[in-house]
């Protein structure tokens, strides 16, 4: 087994849900029926990789990324971070990693944004150069001085996200887990957020695993490609062999012109591709 | 260490945000224990209280005291955890390394200065200033305090494990209303619990829940013999020991059943 060079390990994971259904109002006869969310799932990310992570609406993937971040407890697998086990190094591994999700803040929503960041200077125990280089960077890129005295209730949505990404990234973590990051965002905001991300991920070496349903995301970022579909996953692979492999299916009835990766994640979802 | 004090900090923090909601807590409180003491003085003076064990000056002792002391016991954990459970927002906290019960004892510590510092000083000034009534047992005050001390940490760990229920149950305000209602009579918040039936004594003695006001109350205003005192002191260390162990059970048991609302 690879492990030096592996970031994340999932092996075997399985998730299911109890779901209450109340069919014909509050007296009716309560059935519960057993989703799977996720079955049986395994998986290998190297460290430096931007994975993107895609699949429709309930798919699985939030459950997913909630199980691979500690959140959720799998029925049964395993998951393993820089080599490290949940149920033995949990708070070795929190410290290792970051998580923006898109539709929900990790900050202190009542007091200033700054405040929040001081929390995790201490949290993560970050040493005051590393904080303040830190800092600095987020100035430079996400204008972080523009909004950093303001509560998060104050900010806009696309200052909000900058904020939590910066709140992820402060501590210097091994690997970032980006839940839908440029959701209701901005195209200018958007690009900035892209490029952080990148510069990231070249600079530190950062792994990234990232869910979107933003298709110019995942061509923006990705090296690599997860999919899923109904709790399973369909393909495991780097984006350009999956663009050639439809191209051979689907032969050239797209033309010379460059295959749309859209169409492609059409196709996927639709099952006719994969 | 340090982690734990931005908590508390944060705490304080954001209690302080919405700084006219401190004031219309402040008066409520002030009114609350105007109405109090009217109303146990009127019970007294319409001569229909007669109760061996009580007169009024030990009753309205207890009664201004029970709610000075509440400002300081109240915990809102339960909302907290309800709400953060409820929308999924547990995530956020799940994140990270720290233990996220001790986050919430941090947060609420955070609260409790400030509640000291904006109720429990002006009310003690206050009563001072207004009632001329001693009203504590100045003997006993120090082994009062340290009751105090441990019904807070009672009253959180309560608040823990029915804030934590929602793990299964997604909403417990029900239980919650059901539960604060036993609680405010059982507790000796509101009557002194001296006051009543011996068959509702009895059932008490099985519930955590007079070791949260009447015990220490009691200790703090009225002379007691010290073996008495160390043996409810006692009652509320064994509490404080079980409701420890049950938040640790349901919270083991809780967190493998969670469910992330919302995406």
């Amino acid at each position: 087994m690879n492990t030096d060079n592996s970031s994340i390990e999932a092996i075997e994971l399985r998730k299911s849900f109890k779901v209450k259904n109340r069919e014909g109002g509050i007296l009716a006869a309560k059935k519960y029926s057993q989703i799977e969310a996720v079955k049986d799932i395994s998986f290998t990310i190297q460290k430096g990789d931007i994975v993107g992570f895609i699949g429709s609406n309930g798919a699985g993937k939030s459950t997913t990324i909630k199980m691979l971040t500690g959140i959720l407890i799998p029925d049964s697998g395993s998951i393993r971070i820089n080599g490290l086990d949940y149920r033995k190094k949990r708070r070795e591994i929190m410290m290792k990693i970051g998580v923006v999700f898109g539709q929900r803040s990790v900050l202190c929503w009542d007091i200033p944004v700054i405040e929040s960041f001081r929390l995790f200077k201490d949290m993560y125990y970050i040493p005051n150069e590393i904080y303040n280089k830190n800092m600095e960077m987020f100035t430079d890129i996400l204008n972080l001085q523009e909004y950093m005295y303001k509560p998060p209730r104050l900010l806009s949505l696309g200052q909000r996200m900058k904020a939590d990404l910066a709140a992820a990234l402060i501590y210097n973590p091994e690997i970032l887990f980006l839940d839908e990051p440029t959701i209701g965002i901005d195209v200018l905001a958007k690009d900035r957020i892209r490029d952080f991300i990148s510069q990231i991920n070249r600079e530190r070496h950062t792994t990234v695993i990232l869910t979107t349903h933003d298709v110019s995301d995942i061509e923006a970022l990705c090296h690599k490609m997860l999919v899923i579909d109904r709790g399973s996953l369909l393909y495991d692979g780097s984006l350009e062999a999956m663009k050639k492999s439809y191209a051979i299916q689907y032969g050239n009835s797209q033309g010379e012109e460059e295959i749309n990766l859209e169409q492609i994640i059409k196709h996927i979802y639709e099952g006719s591709f994969l | 260490m340090k982690k734990y004090v931005d908590h508390v900090r944060i705490g304080m923090k954001e209690y302080l945000v919405y700084p006219s909601a401190v004031w219309a807590k402040l008066f409520s409180k002030i009114i609350y224990l105007y109405l109090q003491f009217c109303i146990w003085s009127a019970l007294f003076a319409s001569n229909s209280m007669k109760h061996p064990d009580l007169n009024k000056a030990d009753t309205l002792r207890y009664i201004v005291v029970a709610t000075i002391v509440s400002t300081v016991i109240e915990c809102n954990v339960i909302e907290k955890v309800n709400a953060q459970i409820q929308s999924g927002n547990i995530a956020t906290e799940l994140i990270r390394p720290i233990g996220f019960k001790r986050m919430l004892l941090a947060r609420h510590l955070g609260d409790t200065v400030i509640k000291i510092l904006c109720y429990l000083v002006p009310l003690i000034v206050l009563v001072k200033a207004s009632v001329s009534l001693p009203l504590l047992c100045f003997g006993q005050i120090g082994l009062g305090i340290l009751s105090v001390f441990l019904a807070y940490g009672i009253q959180f760990l309560y608040s823990l494990v029915i804030g934590l229920l929602a793990f299964w149950l997604i909403v417990t305000w029900p239980i919650n209303m059901f539960f604060g209602a036993i609680y405010k009579l059982l507790s000796g918040a509101w009557i002194p619990v001296t006051m009543f039936p011996e068959t509702l004594n009895r059932i008490n003695i099985f519930l955590p829940f007079r070791a949260i006001y009447a015990i220490p109350v009691s200790i703090l205003t009225s002379s007691m013999k010290v073996i008495e005192i160390w043996q409810s002191i006692g009652v509320q260390v064994m509490w404080l020991v079980i409701l420890y162990i049950l938040v640790q059970i349901i919270w083991r048991v809780g967190r493998n059943k969670l469910v992330v609302q919302g995406g």
